[in-house]
């Protein structure tokens, strides 16, 4: 949750052990134009953040660009997580594949903790087949693994999108507004199994929200994007 | 412009006149009405009943030893071997020339080399292994596989193209590789258009295959090609492509079929196999007579 008057992100103001935090730093994210700039941040493991902002400000980007998925315009971003499997990725669409069975997509995640030079036609060693079963148990989905996504309710995809995160086991979880139009009851039930899933692998969570009643719920510390500065919200009570 | 264009080309629009004509007789004294002996054995002087081999007919059915039934059955295995064969060299190759899973510096020497085999018409082709190996289906079965390369994966890295971008991105912040990403997320998110346009490769293969049957690549085409040749027997011939048709026409329902299962649409229940013909609404509309008023349960999602 986060606290009146925090401010532990900014580089300056950590202590803890700073070979596991990810840290970004004079960064500025965008495509041709930066959208933020001059990001400096540490964020230790097993924090959750909840980034909020307009449509179209950068929320989405600079989350792209921990993904790895788009280069930073300037700056760095440095942590140690694996090649494989370190950071899972849930967008805005979820990103499961339609066609395939709840199973496979969740066997999907589990394939990024085999060896990279595992036969990607090889089915899945039988540890990590048990590993995806225990996933679909602990999101209540387990009745649907033959099931193809494209059928499912959106509550139900985003429970298969957190059991595919899940099993990878990643080390940062980045999830851009993957809570979507959902009621209230879905919302709740689904940041719960989040929750759980965040504490039981100690991941750190980032996430893009809208809703800022959410964002409070999930979140440890919040951002903020005005402008085009990242501005850290405990800076903004001070 | 276009009529512009027409009228430079054709010099004498007075062959247009008497085209009608012309197809009239054509049609009446030489085509129709066809000549359905294709359909059976062929009758030696002895009375007996023959392959178009020669081999003596012992089949119960007739049909089986006729040319139409032997021509046919072995464009169809021609067409069958050459699509799989070109499937299994097309998939990888698309893959490699698909923008969104490949760098351009491997995109576009793999888009090239997809082009240099579509290029060349498979009958061109037909024509170089026939060179090369003589007559019979061996020419035939190359000419169509090198082409079903070079077509298919053009159709096939367009449609990897056309996939949604969240599962890739995904897939690749996960780390998977190249290989993990087509067999995973690739080739399940475009199954659709995959299987759509193996089986359209596959009768494509079957019609070209009578094509390929003129330039002595065997097949139905070979008989076809006897026909339009002195002694000229046109009816036999049309009746050849009437079967041609027919099966053609089999193999985009069967091709229907199959399809059902990867589409949205698969989705519905469908309590007969041709109810695949039917669009969806008509096909659950029948499925809630069929089961008496039970409760559809058409969409997991729906019922919640």
């Amino acid at each position: 949750m986060v606290g009146e008057g925090e401010s532990s992100g900014s580089v300056e103001a950590t202590q803890a052990d700073d070979s596991q935090a990810l840290v970004l730093q004079d960064l500025s994210v965008g495509y041709n134009q930066p959208l933020i700039s001059n990001i400096n941040k540490k964020i230790m493991p097993g924090e959750s953040i909840a980034i909020l902002g307009p449509s179209g400000i950068g929320k989405t980007t600079l989350l792209r660009t921990i993904a790895g998925l788009i280069r930073p315009l300037s700056g760095t971003i440095s942590h140690d997580y694996p090649d494989r499997s370190g950071i899972g990725y849930i967008p805005q669409r979820l990103g499961l594949v339609r066609h395939s069975t709840v199973r496979s997509n969740i066997s999907i995640g589990a394939r990024s903790r085999c060896s990279k030079w595992y036969p990607a036609l090889f089915p899945l060693p039988s540890e990590l087949k048990n590993d995806v079963d225990s996933a679909m148990e602990s999101l209540n989905i387990m009745d649907l693994a033959d099931e193809p996504v494209r059928i499912l309710s959106g509550g139900q995809q985003r429970r298969v999108a957190i059991a595919r995160t899940l099993i990878q086991k990643p080390r940062i979880i980045l999830a851009d507004e993957f809570l979507g139009e959902l009621d209230k009851d879905n919302v709740k039930s689904i940041i719960e199994a989040t929750r759980k899933v965040v504490d039981d692998i100690g991941a750190t969570l980032i996430m893009v929200e809208h809703h800022e009643e959410r964002a409070i719920e999930m979140a440890d510390r919040i951002w903020r994007i005005k402008g085009n500065q990242l501005i850290e919200e405990g800076d903004l009570n001070q | 412009m276009a009529w512009l264009s027409l009228d430079d080309l054709v010099e004498d629009w007075s062959q247009v006149e008497s085209a009608p004509e012309k197809l009239e007789v054509f049609f009446t004294e030489d085509l129709w009405p066809p000549d359905w002996s294709v359909l059976e054995a062929e009758e030696w002087a002895d009375g007996s009943l023959h392959k178009p081999n020669g081999d003596i007919c012992n089949e119960d059915v007739e049909l089986f030893c006729s040319k139409a039934w032997t021509g046919m059955l072995i464009t169809i295995k021609m067409a069958f071997v050459s699509t799989l064969i070109g499937f299994m060299f097309a998939v990888p190759l698309a893959s490699l020339a698909a923008g969104n899973l490949t760098p351009l510096p491997i995109a576009i020497p793999a888009r090239i080399i997809l082009a240099g085999l579509r290029s060349l018409p498979s009958i061109i082709w037909a024509l170089l292994f026939a060179i090369a190996l003589g007559f019979g289906p061996l020419p035939g079965i190359l000419a169509m596989t090198l082409y079903t390369i070079g077509y298919l994966g053009k159709l096939q890295y367009e449609a990897m193209e056309g996939i949604s971008n969240a599962p890739l991105e995904s897939a690749m912040a996960m780390g998977l590789t190249h290989s993990e990403r087509l067999v995973h997320v690739v080739i399940p998110e475009s199954s659709n258009h995959l299987l759509s346009q193996l089986l359209f490769m596959f009768e494509y293969n079957v019609r070209h295959g009578t094509v390929l049957g003129l330039v002595g690549a065997g097949g139905i085409g070979m008989y076809i090609d006897n026909y339009i040749n002195p002694p000229f027997a046109y009816d036999r011939a049309f009746a050849l492509l009437i079967v041609v048709f027919v099966v053609v026409v089999i193999i985009d329902l069967i091709s229907m079929f199959i399809r059902s299962f990867v589409t949205e649409e698969g989705d519905v229940k469908r309590p007969k196999w041709w109810t695949v013909l039917l669009p969806a609404g008509t096909a659950a509309d029948y499925y809630h007579k069929f089961s008496k008023g039970k409760k559809s349960d058409t969409s997991i999602g729906e019922s919640e």
